[in-house]
């Protein structure tokens, strides 16, 4: 029996895209399905609100156009107005290039921010961000694919360009890098709800120390506690779950909570 | 009902190593003024101090001792005796030293040592997320014996405080000293900022003193 009363997390996913709205260009909330379908939803800070009042763990902000966040001074608002608007850990990533901004999206309210492609373009990226800001801080995000033969894959990029990379050798990489966070998305299972890949991440989760958060297939209450159970997830992020969810989130979690995970069910 | 922060203006330390933004978030919603405090001037119009801290011990360690601010802070802690709260790093800073970064000095204020927490048998590091904690005496609306979970984000913590009294303590693989008091000064590893309404309240209890 170990001993913490670490709680799991539900952490839902907002992904952003910059959308024309009239002659203005805003940062809107979409879901997506396998990287590619996009649906827009609506305002992401609105939506912030709602998942705070529904008792969110924390939230991810990903800029899924990847435009450079530091000088992206629309997504920099938008964090700064989540950080005023609601009062829980931000996460936020897409188009992070350099260290430097670490620092703009921190002092904009971010807790942690999460780098993808950079990562492998430079890994010593993520020794630097860890040794200024702490390891707590770096979350290294890695999206993957299965190929025919089963082997869980890195994704690179949105052109679905397949480099063999093993996922858990990634992970590992990123560890030793001084990531303090590893969050796993599968681009198969996004947006479909048909469950987790536990079996990926549990073979990270048993390679490396630091928290894995893993996304991509929630569609039901019964994946989360599988993603806890069978894929050692520390956390479970989704987007589109939390999006388009009739059921009652305080039921999800009650859900979740009976089947003897310890979350948080009141502040 | 008068929001608890009237008439209190929260000056937030400001050398280059903290969530400024959101600290400051949440005590606006507290209805009380905040400043960044950059210079000695800066703290006469201050009723509350705050020193943050995000980032590795060191880096804020150095960056804490060139920016000027720790004799009028030592001054504002210790001669005038007035409300200050160290949180995360911010906390941390109170010790003799850390283990993430041994050549760098702590201020000594509650003194002790930062360890490493130790990860395995299921325990993960960073310790990342919403643990319980316990208080072992009455801090503000949190009464001696009560519990409640607050956002923690880190890989060191605090075990042994020299000064001061541990008053509420934490569980992850070994217990740590999650909020410490000595006197006027508070310090809290979790972040109060982030915790939704039980981190509101933890800073409301701070700005009744």
């Amino acid at each position: 029996m170990t001993s913490t009363r670490l709680k799991k997390r539900l952490i839902p996913k907002l992904l952003v895209k910059h959308r024309r709205v009239g002659s203005d260009v805003r940062p809107v909330l979409v879901t997506t399905r396998q990287f590619r379908e996009v649906l827009d939803v609506g305002d992401p800070v609105s939506q912030a609100k709602i998942y705070e009042a529904q008792l969110a763990d924390e939230l991810a902000v990903l800029n899924i156009d990847g435009t450079p966040i530091g000088k992206d001074e629309l997504l920099l608002g938008l964090i700064e107005r989540l950080a005023t608007e609601t009062f829980m850990p931000l996460t936020v990533g897409g188009g992070v290039r350099e260290v430097d901004d670490f620092a703009l999206l921190l002092e904009r309210g971010a807790d942690k921010v999460c780098i993808n492609q950079l990562a492998f373009q430079r890994p010593e990226l993520i020794s630097e961000a860890a040794a200024r800001f702490g390891a707590q801080c770096v979350v290294v995000s890695i999206d993957f694919r299965t190929d025919a033969a089963g082997h869980a894959l890195v994704h690179t990029g949105h052109a679905g360009v397949r480099e063999n990379v093993d996922v858990v050798e990634s992970a590992v990489r990123a560890a030793e890098a001084g990531a303090g966070e590893i969050l796993l998305t599968d681009a198969d299972r996004d947006g479909m709800g048909s469950g987790l890949n536990c079996r990926c991440a549990s073979a990270v989760a048993a390679a490396v120390s630091v928290p894995v958060i893993l996304s991509g297939g929630c569609g039901l209450a019964e994946h989360f506690v599988e993603g806890f159970r069978e894929g050692c997830a520390e956390a479970v992020a989704a987007g589109t779950f939390f999006c388009f969810r009739d059921q009652n989130p305080m039921q999800t979690r009650a859900h979740i909570r009976n089947a003897g995970i310890p979350i948080r069910i009141e502040t | 009902m008068t929001p608890i922060g009237r008439g209190r203006t929260v000056g937030i330390v400001n050398y280059q190593a903290g969530n400024i933004q959101s600290i400051e978030n949440a005590f606006v919603y507290l209805g009380a003024q905040t400043c960044r405090v950059r210079a000695e001037a800066d703290f006469a119009e201050c009723t509350h101090v705050i020193l943050p801290g995000v980032g590795a011990f060191g880096f804020c360690s150095e960056r804490l001792q060139a920016s000027g601010l720790v004799d009028s802070l030592r001054r504002w802690a210790f001669d005038d005796e007035r409300p200050m709260l160290g949180i995360c790093v911010g906390m941390q800073l109170l010790a003799d030293r850390s283990e993430e970064s041994p050549q760098a000095r702590g201020l000594g204020w509650i003194g002790g040592v930062v360890q490493h927490i130790p990860a395995g048998g299921g325990i993960r590091v960073p310790h990342v997320g919403w643990n319980t904690v316990d208080f072992n005496r009455a801090y503000g609306e949190f009464p001696g014996g009560s519990a409640a979970d607050f956002y923690f984000d880190h890989s060191f913590a605090y075990h042994d405080p020299r000064h001061g009294e541990s008053v509420g303590s934490c569980t992850h693989g070994a217990q740590f000293t999650a909020i410490v008091q000595r006197d006027n000064i508070t310090a809290v590893q979790f972040h109060p900022e982030k915790s939704q309404s039980a981190g509101m309240r933890f800073l409301a209890g701070f700005l009744r003193h």
